[in-house]
């Protein structure tokens, strides 16, 4: 009796495999990324959350901020504001953004690696840098203002073109993605049965590449929404969800209405990106088809179109850089125009001078060797790790949540977690390491994403194959792992040291007079009137941006040789 | 007879509600070459992968050599796997590949080398160390991977669809030599394969699985005279099948007329279906009236296979179709051809019987 009772009880429960020194190791390591995700992501965030529903005091005072805010008919305005540079921005830069894409993917035009760095070079910069420029040539004394004619460009004008120009890559590189995947096989039998080219574009093309112009817009979108260097520099008068936060938090100290402001602005970025995992998923689908590549056929008269379309942006984006230079070496540009590096004294200025600059590389140093680990590990352990199935999950979706949170609203959020005088981590509040950790989870995302795509394309037996011999996984993870996904490791921490150097947005609420930034510095000279200044700061941070990448470029050619050998086999 | 070197016991896997083994118990001895076959599906993957402790089982029980092995991890049981992707580090060479299991056992850095050497000749590629795995053909890459699994001398080699990303040719060659390396180490070995031919060939005992079951164990002669299921037989080899009611003890009817057959396991009165190779399709003179048993059809084609003939006949009256394969020089006795008329005959002792499934 008792042995058929215990047969029932063991049918009862599943055998539970007993975990070996390695899993439980690996278990150890996913909850201490884990736990870092939620002391860096989860817990402000959650900070943030309750303190719109408190009153300055701390009481509880459910949504009354909430009525308070929907009655300030000046804050409701700033909504309508962002939902338009948005929607503008979006159509403008996905239209541009496509048709250079098609010169890139379908023309035979001269010069494409040239065009494709200099449509790069936004990335390189501060958002605040494209508004500068916008300045010197189209402000009040603006070199070229007649062009306006007579419109204002501070104000909705000004802050579109600046977010065209800061949006523009990152539509390219998704467009040009979802263009380059096309069947070459689908256009040849299109040309069999004779269709025209118009209609070959609009039945082939088109429907081709629409998820990947959705991907753009969404991301455009929520660039442009939550963007605060352009409208801060540019906007004027014309408040916007972004520059309302940080008017309430830097100017009015009111934080329960910058909580507010943030959750509002969480919303347009929270579901823009929801939809455009949506989208994604159907794209990879589109992506595993096995297609031909295509090969554009020469045509004189379109690759020559395409060339000088190419030439137009190339200026656009060259010119606002160049204007920027310019306005930096010229003593007071437009008027007095000896040349000099007075404007280089930043230790004269606001903003912390020439320590800004230093931070800022010290800044990025750390958020790309310490980001770097954090995050191609954290990716480690949640592809390869066993067990803990849900804290895995859960893992999983904070690495995604930081997408859908703009810069401003993640640092407002550190604001109030890590100044809670009750939190012991407030020894960090005012230092450096609050600045790498905001960052590093700022970019947490788009970085996760590369280490796990790479270790996804690595053989998932590996590690079984591994264990069968009996060694820990660390040794793997050392000795196939790491040099396998170099590439992406490398990718991963240009990446992040590149935002580190650009971001103005979560870092604004949270450096000190120690640890000011050159991004912050840009800001607050071009705050006190000191434009050129501040262009001049912000070219140091695209040479700065830009040597790295250069290096990137060198080291990555370098690396692709040395393996050339074995690397093969992960091609084909 | 040897104790088991492997004993399975009632092993079930569960992938939520979905059965994907359903109380699977069986023995492998020492040295054993074993094969899972079935279709894909049928849960043969899966009850390796519980062998290894990959994925392990939702119940019962796994011992290798008298020690229960049933929740242990992979790190701790004995044995060397290769995978159908061969699993090769791509950045290291072949030698350290193969080296892989060696280096940190402490082993002087001479007997490792001395062991990569030999286990390299061993698989005939005692030339190719120094090359990267992306570097050599598929057929030299899985003979590495099997180095690698051997490299530590394990109880156990399992073999997951090994030879299935190769090109014909090349798999056949491979087939002899795993079999020849698997006999001189005689490491016991289960190799997973969904190719009837493979397993055939390389087997010294096949595990038929079917649905997270098992259809039928024995030898591949076993399996291919007296498949013991409805499920082996068709899946097995090409057969024949005739639906047919069980009138009396060893005579079925069906709408062309009465089969005779020897096998007395199905019930009379119900539906059973008859089975038959088409090698053991007697060809008989259509003319002669000398066999009682003799059938008469139309031949629909006659496709020429070399040493036989494989003939489609449409017997009269019959619901579908049978085939049949004659060795040339009998089919040499008969005029054959597309259209034209056949008799043939189907010897009661060559027919199987199987209950009709409800």
């Amino acid at each position: 009796m008792a042995a058929t009772e215990m047969q029932v009880r063991e049918k009862a429960s599943p055998l539970k495999a007993k975990s070996s020194s390695d899993d439980k190791l690996m278990r150890l390591f996913i909850l201490v990324i884990g736990a870092y995700l939620v002391v860096a992501l989860a817990m402000p965030l959650y900070a943030m959350l309750s303190k719109s529903v408190l009153n300055s005091d701390g009481g509880f005072v459910g949504l009354s901020n909430y009525f308070a805010y929907f009655k300030t008919p000046a804050l409701v305005y700033s909504i309508k504001n962002s939902l338009f540079v948005g929607l503008v921005t979006t159509v403008i830069t996905v239209s541009i953004a496509f048709v250079l894409a098609y010169g890139f993917t379908r023309s035979r035009m001269p010069g494409k690696p040239i065009f494709k760095t200099i449509a790069m070079i936004p990335i390189l910069v501060p958002s605040l840098l494209p508004g500068i420029a916008l300045i010197y040539l189209f402000g009040r004394q603006g070199i070229i203002n007649w062009a306006l004619f007579g419109h204002e460009i501070y104000g909705p004008i000004g802050i579109i073109i600046s977010e065209v120009f800061f949006t523009l890559p990152h539509a390219l590189i998704i467009i040009i993605t979802a263009l380059s995947i096309a069947d070459a096989r689908l256009y040849e039998a299109a040309t069999a049965l004779r269709a025209s080219s118009t209609r070959i574009f609009f039945t082939v093309t088109l429907p081709g590449v629409r998820y990947g112009l959705i991907s753009a817009g969404f991301v455009v979108f929520t660039l442009a929404v939550t963007d605060f260097g352009a409208p801060k520099v540019i906007g004027g008068d014309f408040n916007v969800l972004a520059t309302d936060i940080y008017k309430q938090v830097i100017g009015q100290q009111n934080f329960e209405m910058g909580a507010v402001v943030s959750v509002v602005l969480l919303i347009p970025a929270a579901l823009a990106f929801f939809v455009d995992r949506l989208v994604q998923k159907k794209q990879v689908a589109l992506l595993s088809s096995r297609a031909v590549a295509l090969e554009p056929k020469p045509s004189r008269r379109f690759d020559n179109g395409m060339l000088a379309y190419a030439l137009v942006v190339s200026f656009f984006i060259l010119g606002i850089l160049g204007m920027c230079q310019f306005a930096a070496l010229f003593k007071f540009f437009p008027y007095n125009l000896t040349l000099g590096l007075s404007n280089y004294q930043f230790d004269l200025m606001d903003g912390g001078g020439w320590d800004s600059y230093f931070n800022s590389i010290e800044m990025a140093s750390y958020t790309a060797v310490f980001g770097t680990l954090i995050v191609f590990y954290g990716a480690y352990l949640v592809e390869k790790g066993k067990g803990l199935g849900v804290i895995r999950g859960a893992f999983q979706f904070l690495a995604m949540l930081p997408m859908a949170v703009p810069g401003l609203v993640l640092g407002l959020a550190y604001i109030f977690f890590f100044n809670m005088p009750s939190n012991p981590l407030n020894v960090l509040y005012h230092t450096m390491a609050i600045l790498v950790i905001s960052t590093i989870t700022h970019f947490y995302t788009v970085s996760h994403l590369t280490a796990t795509t790479a270790l996804k394309q690595m053989d998932a037996q590996f590690e079984s194959v591994a264990a069968s011999l009996k060694q820990p996984f660390y040794r793997t993870f050392f000795r196939v792992t790491v040099p396998v996904c170099t590439p992406a490791i490398l990718d991963i921490s240009i990446y992040l040291f590149v935002n580190a150097m650009t971001t103005v947005s979560a870092v604004v609420f949270l450096y000190s007079p120690h640890t000011t930034l050159a991004s912050v510095a840009v800001l607050n000279m071009d705050d006190a009137g000191d434009i050129a200044p501040a262009a001049a700061m912000g070219m140091m941070i695209f040479y700065t941006a830009a040597g790295v990448k250069i290096l990137h470029y060198f080291l990555s050619r370098g690396i692709e040789a040395k393996t050339q050998a074995w690397r093969r086999s992960i091609e084909n | 007879m040897t104790d088991a070197f492997l004993r399975i016991e009632n092993l079930t896997k569960n992938f939520g509600s979905f059965t994907a083994l359903r109380d699977i118990s069986l023995s492998v001895l020492e040295g054993e070459f074993v094969c899972f076959l079935g279709p894909s599906g049928c849960g043969k993957t899966t009850l390796l992968r519980a062998i290894a402790g990959l994925d392990i089982q939702t119940q019962g029980r796994v011992e290798q050599a008298g020690i229960d092995i049933s929740v242990l991890p992979p790190s701790e049981r004995d044995f060397g796997i290769v995978f159908q992707s061969y699993a090769l580090f791509p950045n290291l060479t072949v030698e350290k590949n193969v080296a892989y299991g060696l280096e940190s056992r402490r082993a002087a850095r001479t007997e490792v080398t001395g062991r990569v050497n030999e286990l390299l000749s061993l698989v005939d590629l005692a030339d190719q160390g120094k090359k990267y795995p992306s570097q050599l053909s598929g057929g030299q890459q899985q003979r590495v991977a099997l180095a690698r699994a051997l490299a530590t001398s394990p109880g156990l080699l399992l073999l997951d669809e090994p030879l299935s990303a190769l090109d014909a040719k090349v798999r056949t060659h491979l087939r002899q030599e795993i079999k020849q390396l698997q006999r001189r180490l005689a490491v016991t070995t289960i190799m997973v394969t969904h190719d009837q031919e493979e397993a055939l060939t390389m087997a010294d005992r096949i595990v038929v699985m079917n649905h997270g079951i098992i259809e039928q164990i024995g030898s591949p002669e076993d399996i291919y005279a007296s498949p013991a299921s409805e499920f082996v037989a068709q899946f097995i080899g090409t057969m024949n099948f005739i639906n047919v009611v069980v009138a009396s003890a060893n005579q079925g009817t069906h709408q062309g007329g009465v089969l005779k057959f020897s096998q007395d396991n199905v019930s009379q009165g119900e539906s059973a279906r008859l089975a038959i190779r088409p090698e053991d399709v007697e060809i008989l003179d259509k003319n002669n009236d000398e066999n009682s048993d003799k059938v008469l059809g139309k031949v629909v084609s006659a496709e020429y296979l070399g040493a036989f003939l494989r003939v489609t006949i449409a017997p009269e009256d019959w619901e579908s179709n049978l085939l049949a394969d004659i060795s040339t020089d009998i089919a040499a006795q008969f005029v054959i051809e597309a259209g034209g008329d056949v008799g043939f005959r189907l010897p009661p002792e060559k027919i199987l019987a199987y209950q009709e499934n409800k």
